[in-house]
């Protein structure tokens, strides 16, 4: 299967400050593809390095198997991070307007239009203005104006962002949906556990460098033994050898630095006289642990 | 091209569709020439009132007119040929005159005081006090005084008018379109209205622009447009649909003001046949507002495109606009001067030549090569300042948050830095 992206070693920099460095990754129809890393990493300039919004320094940008043009431009939706409409104007042609940029003709994009916001729940606001709607709603309607022309790539940065969990779970549904019917999604989030939830395979941009890329399952087994969940009294709080401690369902989750064993905490806490441990295990890290490890603590994949 | 004209349309009905901007184009010049118009009719009525210039020509009355006086001074011994004399009525004493005053038979009357002829002071009694009427010695009287002062008939009207017969011999024959020249009411208003309008709408058009890019920026729907259209599409997109809405609204001003103007004529002292704008007048007027939007529009797009937000981009606006405010500052000189050196200079000097050619050109007749050169001259300065424009329209820049200030603007200038 031909992939829909492939990015091939591409740089771009401001100035002095090179924001990608040398990152490559491929995305294929019928996948939902993890673009993850820290704030300010480099995820949102690689997007617009793959959307020729900005030219690369270096490297290549392949979509659907060809160079970027006006006509492949209509084939992908694009939900940036931050919500880009009209806030003064009414929805409905604000919506319209954006999807004839994206070549539908008025008709069709009306017909479509109906749809979508009767299934957003937004039909009834559709002649209000967009500052008059909730961040919700805005959210809701950006998405809407995504994949209003039927993208075959669809990128979307923070698609759950400003969303209640109804809304969250038909967002979810209508990603997969789209999955499903073999469009290629790009999605960009920090909510690991949504990404753990949707995307089959990710990439991890730190510093500009993608850190960390293949299939989620295959990662996580690569970082196995990186993490300990244990129960007891007292707070499991500045434990030597452990980058992040959080409480989870009554339970303490543990994520630990890159050479640091479980069997090492276990010491360590057992010599302690503040806490009182009853139960100590070796976790599969969450794609959160994983995220934590690599940002924080430098952390590379291990063999399988 | 489909994209650039779905731009255009965007531009149009957004900027059609505000209130706002039916409130401009229509509220506010109603306002302005209401107010002027008005004024003007409530102080032409009172001056009518006064005005007994006609009794002086002979001119059949309406209605009486009795203005009374004292005349202790022993002055007045007869009245000029074709003098009014029925409308002056001689009383005895002051009390013999308050008393026709009060008791409404008189408009007003003076007393001569015997002294008069050593101090040259006229009392002049009005039942209530009218401060826009002229308030000192009426033409009537004052002429009445001079005859009798001369008891000759051409020395008061030399003395009225010293100079009754200018036979004016320009070098270079201007016609003043029947305006009647800058010292007439119609003279003075008419450029007045011309600059004005060119100056509101030059102004109020570009700050569309302005306005235009800095939302896009702000509300960054510019992130999702550049997936669908090149900066330049946008920009072009921007100019020519905001050009038309500017047409638009010259329209509404310049059709509006020529429509006020035609209804009073009679308030201006315009004949009926005489010609209040050129001819051929609409064609040039398009032609050098047309491009005179283009440089402002291009300007304050640019600035649009640098600055992070329209409030921040509006620090620059006025240096912009300053050219536009020149022909105002020196509106005496376009009206009393149109050919003189400082007119031709703005009307040649492209910043400043839609507005300055025009109002010249409202007032006189301007040799045709300095029009075609001022539009040759405005083009080329367009041309290049949308080139410019053009270079300040890009992706970094449409997506930056980067504040504006002299040393970016002079940086992105120069070239100094990378485009995207």
């Amino acid at each position: 299967m031909k992939p829909s992206v492939s990015i091939t070693h591409i740089s771009k920099s401001f100035g002095q400050v090179k924001a990608v460095k040398d990152v490559s990754f491929e995305v294929f129809p019928g996948e939902i593809f993890g673009l993850l890393g820290p704030n300010g990493a480099g995820k949102t300039t690689a997007i617009r390095v793959m959307l020729d919004i900005f030219r690369p320094d270096g490297g290549s940008v392949t979509l659907f198997d060809g160079k970027l043009t006006e006509e492949t431009k209509h084939r992908i939706g694009y939900l940036p991070e931050e919500r880009g409409l009209y806030k003064d104007l009414k929805l409905e042609p604000t919506l319209i307007y954006l999807a004839t940029l994206k070549g539908l003709d008025e008709a069709t994009a009306r017909q479509r239009l109906e749809s979508w916001l009767k299934r957003f729940e937004l039909y009834e606001h559709r002649q209000k203005k967009v500052q008059e709607l909730s961040k919700g709603m805005q959210q809701k309607a950006q998405l809407i104006a995504t994949l209003l022309h039927d993208p075959d790539l669809i990128i979307v940065d923070e698609p759950f962002s400003g969303l209640d969990p109804v809304n969250t779970r038909l967002v979810k549904d209508i990603i997969e949906e789209q999955r499903q019917a073999g469009k290629a999604i790009i999605m960009s989030t920090h909510q690991m556990h949504q990404v753990e939830a949707l995307c089959n395979r990710i990439v991890l941009i730190n510093n500009g460098e993608a850190v960390l890329y293949g299939e989620v399952d295959r990662i996580r087994r690569q970082f196995a033994g990186n993490a300990v969940t244990l129960s007891g009294q007292g707070t499991f709080t500045d434990i030597p050898g452990v980058l992040e401690a959080r409480q989870q369902n009554g339970d303490w989750h543990l994520a630990l630095e890159v050479g640091v064993s479980p069997q090492e905490v276990l010491r360590t806490l057992a010599l302690r006289d503040d806490v009182k441990l009853e139960r100590f295990e070796i976790a599969e890290p969450s794609l959160d642990d994983i995220f934590v490890m690599v940002v924080k603590g430098g952390a590379t994949a291990g063999e399988e | 091209m489909r994209n650039t004209l779905l731009v255009i349309k965007q531009e149009i009905a957004n900027t059609l569709g505000k209130p706002s901007f039916w409130i401009t184009a229509l509220l506010l010049p109603l306002m302005i020439m209401g107010f002027t118009i008005g004024s003007q009719v409530v102080v032409n009525r009172m001056f009518e009132e006064e005005d007994d210039s006609a009794l002086l020509n002979g001119a059949p009355q309406s209605q009486a007119i009795a203005i009374g006086y004292v005349d202790q001074a022993g002055l007045i011994q007869e009245f000029p040929q074709g003098f009014p004399s029925q409308m002056l009525q001689k009383f005895e004493s002051e009390a013999m005159a308050q008393a026709a005053l009060e008791s409404g038979e008189l408009q007003r009357y003076y007393i001569i005081p015997a002294d008069y002829t050593a101090t040259g002071e006229l009392l002049s009694v009005e039942p209530e006090l009218k401060p826009f009427t002229r308030f000192g010695t009426t033409d009537l009287f004052s002429n009445l005084l001079s005859y009798n002062l001369a008891i000759q008939a051409q020395t008061p009207a030399l003395l009225l008018e010293p100079l009754p017969t200018i036979n004016e011999r320009a070098l270079a024959p201007q016609d003043d379109h029947g305006l009647g020249g800058y010292d007439t009411f119609a003279g003075f208003i008419v450029p007045f209205a011309v600059l004005f309008i060119f100056f509101f709408v030059l102004t109020m058009s570009g700050g569309f622009m302005l306005q235009s890019v800095s939302r896009e920026k702000e509300n960054r729907v510019a992130e999702v447009l550049l997936l669908s259209l090149r900066p330049r599409e946008l920009m072009l997109g921007k100019i020519v649909g905001l050009g038309f809405v500017a047409l638009v609204q010259m329209g509404i001003w310049l059709g509006g003001s020529l429509f006020a103007l035609e209804r009073n004529r009679a308030l201006l002292n315009l004949a009926a046949d005489a010609v209040i704008l050129p001819s051929g007048f609409v064609g040039w007027a398009i032609a050098f507002f047309l491009l005179g939007f283009l440089v402002y529009a291009a300007m304050l797009g640019a600035i649009g495109a640098l600055a992070p937000t329209a409030r921040e981009g509006s620090q620059f606006t006025f240096i912009i606009l300053l050219p536009l405010m020149l022909p105002l500052w020196f509106q005496s000189a376009f009206i009393q001067a149109p050919n003189g050196a400082l007119a031709t200079f703005f009307s040649l000097f492209p910043f400043s030549a839609p507005m300055a050619m025009i109002t010249r050109m409202v007032t006189a007749t301007v040799p045709l090569w300095q029009i075609v050169l001022s539009l040759v001259l405005l083009a080329a300065t367009a041309y290049g300042l949308i080139a410019l424009a053009a270079r300040f329209f890009r992706a970094d820049t449409l997506l930056s948050d980067a504040t504006l200030d002299w040393k970016r603007l002079r940086s992105e200038l120069l070239n100094r830095k990378a485009g995207a």
